[in-house]
């Protein structure tokens, strides 16, 4: 089947009520997720992973990959009229949405970001049915040496780019590598790190775990002070950009489109890279670099049709090489696993009506999400009045909710708490969770890698970097280690020769 | 923040420390033939050199002159309370059934905030009960305990 009758397969696998149903749901409620700060779209997946439980694969993963896409659509509307941003890809809008909503252009600034992500969402699908397939035969050849060093280099390019400090997030990285490796063996079956407590025995789960870093985390930082929230008052008009706007912003969107997809297939890459990187360059090439900042429309429209098209990039590593490389994609990972479908080079052959059904299913929820965010912006704005007094217990109990469901236990209630605290602590201590969970979802896969890898080697570490390309990808992982351990070492020797001059 | 890198890299350097001795409790094996601690044996051992480099990092680098307390002007009780209540809440969840336990659940989240209105508060976390009730377990077919009492 070429590639064209196989996008008709997928929309009769769409159109199918419960299909069809589950693509708006998870717009909907993407959208909902990303014009609410505080609940992103991790623990927005992961709350809801429990109740696809139920339904098929196919509709569950469409729901799944809706609330991600649909999250980036709804990240701009905060941004703009709020100044904060609904998530963290959507941070960088806040710079010049915010000053054009100032300067009572919010309408503008909200139709550009939109017209923006549908036509990057859009043109990603278009790009995903093109690159996944040949990428999944060429990872037939892959063995557990490529494997261990595409996640590894998946690890380390996501510490490197981390906000905070890169030795903070690598010991993130650790410690998620080494709490993934609670549970059975995978080799002996035999119980390690589990302390005779019988539940820990399948692992710790990555659902009480997200929720815990990010859910539960997120409401005790924001409950630990006077619940305040100002809302700019703006009457939002002219949704449609103007003939101006669309000149000013058409480059903008074009390199946005490219950057945010190919930087979305990058191990660690996703929309937050995407939006950054694309701000930079919208700056560099502007004629009027000065209006960065003061309310450029290009400002808007390169960042946020970035972290839309990072979207399907992003599904690329995850559904050919089933190797999730950040943490959306370690919980939608966990969706397919948990519906008894392994992801991988295999995937697209032997799951047709999931794969087929997820892309169509994308083209449709871009067109819907252009509705629900243009003449429904209203809906959004009131959305943004509900005050956090009531929004926190609801966010608390839809946390344990989503734990429970998902093995009817409490202990798993026990765990999402705990690592509640910890999350709490960790973001107080300026550590960061990212890393700490795709490393967890990562770990066993790594393990398994690198076992099969030294077992096959007959226990010569050469085998890395032996082969081509687990040589070269290890490469531009320790390129990337050095590239920060050099300016520390460069600045202390310098240091050190001035005290003995 | 230097100084409570001291305190969490101390942390994770003993953390990292009962775990590579665990690990190699579980046997790490040989290069040919790894065991089921040497995952844990390598990541422990990565993790506490970082450790101990952040360790020298806050001990060696110039003292912050304004150092903003961390925990300075929070409301512990709040977080307290809610953690304090989560917990509650998870032990009792089976004996009390979902209706019941979720129902007190909600009552005390929505007081803590505004503590005058205990009949708004009442109101809402019996709202909030039911439909989440009717949604994640008769609709969505997830499984909540009955409790005690049957409901």
């Amino acid at each position: 089947m070429g590639i064209f009758d196989s996008l008709i397969y997928g929309f009769r696998v769409v159109l199918d009520p419960s299909n069809l149903l589950s693509c708006g749901v998870g717009v909907l409620v993407g959208t909902l997720v990303g014009v609410l700060p505080g609940i992103g779209p991790i623990g927005a997946i992961a709350l809801l992973l429990p109740a696809t439980f139920k339904a098929t694969p196919t509709s569950s993963i469409i729901m799944l990959a809706g609330i991600y896409y649909g999250a980036m659509y709804g990240g701009s509307t905060t941004s703009i009229l709020v100044n904060i941003p609904g998530e963290t890809a959507s941070v960088v809008t806040c710079l010049d949405g915010y000053q054009m909503a100032r300067q009572g252009r919010a309408g503008p600034a909200l139709g550009i970001a939109a017209w923006g992500s549908f036509i990057a969402g859009t043109l990603s699908v278009g790009g995903l049915m093109i690159f996944a397939n040949p990428l999944a035969e060429a990872a037939l050849r892959f063995g557990p040496p490529e494997y261990f060093a595409l996640m590894c280099t998946g690890l380390i390019i996501l510490t490197y780019l981390t906000q905070g400090s890169m030795l903070k997030a690598l010991m993130m990285g650790l410690v998620g590598l080494i709490i993934g490796n609670a549970g059975l063996d995978i080799f002996t079956s035999l119980p390690r790190f589990t302390f005779g407590i019988t539940e820990l025995e399948d692992g710790i789960g990555i659902i009480p775990l997200a929720m815990g870093l990010f859910g539960i985390s997120e409401v005790l930082i924001n409950i630990e002070q006077t619940l305040k929230k100002d809302i700019f008052q703006t009457h939002v008009r002219h949704l449609w950009p103007s003939l101006k706007d669309w000149a000013d912003s058409k480059w903008a969107i074009v390199r946005g489109t490219i950057l945010g997809f190919f930087l979305g297939v990058l191990p660690g890459g996703g929309g937050v890279l995407a939006s950054f990187v694309s701000y930079g360059v919208e700056k560099k090439v502007s004629r009027h670099p000065e209006k960065f900042g003061k309310g450029a429309i290009e400002g808007v429209a390169g960042p946020e049709t970035a972290n839309n098209a990072a979207t399907g990039g992003n599904l690329i590593p995850l559904l050919s090489l089933g190797i999730p490389l950040n943490p959306t994609m370690a919980l939608l990972f966990s969706a397919l696993i948990v519906h008894g479908i392994q992801p991988g080079p295999l995937f697209i052959k032997s799951n047709p009506e999931v794969f087929w059904g997820l892309v169509a299913s994308m083209y449709l929820g871009n067109a819907l999400l252009l509705l629900l965010n243009l003449p429904l912006i209203g809906i959004w704005v009131q959305v943004l009045k509900v005050p956090y007094r009531i929004l926190f217990p609801l966010i608390l109990l839809l946390c344990v909710i989503g734990v429970y469901s998902v093995n009817n236990s409490t202990f798993d209630l026990v765990l999402m708490i705990l690592f509640g605290v910890v999350g709490y602590l960790m973001r107080k201590f300026a550590y960061e969770s990212a890393p700490l969970i795709l490393a967890l979802v990562l770990g066993p896969m790594l393990e398994k890698a690198l076992r099969q890898s030294l077992l096959m080697s007959k226990g010569s570490f050469m085998i890395f970097i032996s082969r081509p390309i687990s040589g070269v990808t290890l490469g531009i992982a320790f390129l990337l280690l050095l590239s920060n351990v050099l300016p520390f070492i460069k600045k202390h020797r310098q240091a050190y020769r001035k005290f003995e001059a | 923040m230097n100084i409570y890198d001291r305190g969490s890299s101390l942390f994770w350097l003993f953390f990292s420390f009962f775990v590579f001795i665990e690990s190699l409790h579980l046997g790490i094996g040989t290069l040919r033939n790894p065991g089921m601690g040497f995952l844990a044996f390598g990541a422990s051992g990565l993790l506490g050199i970082l450790s101990l480099i952040l360790l020298l990092q806050a001990i060696f680098k110039k003292a912050e002159i304004h150092i903003q307390p961390i925990f300075a002007g929070i409301l512990w009780k709040r977080v307290i309370f809610i953690l304090v209540a989560l917990l509650i809440y998870s032990q009792a969840l089976p004996l009390g059934g979902y209706l019941i336990t979720t129902f007190f659940l909600m009552g005390s989240l929505f007081w803590i905030v505004e503590q005058r209105k205990i009949g708004w508060s009442l109101i809402l976390s019996f709202l909030t009960t039911l439909i989440t009730y009717f949604v994640f377990s008769k609709w969505l077919n997830c499984q909540f305990p009955d409790g005690l009492l049957g409901f």
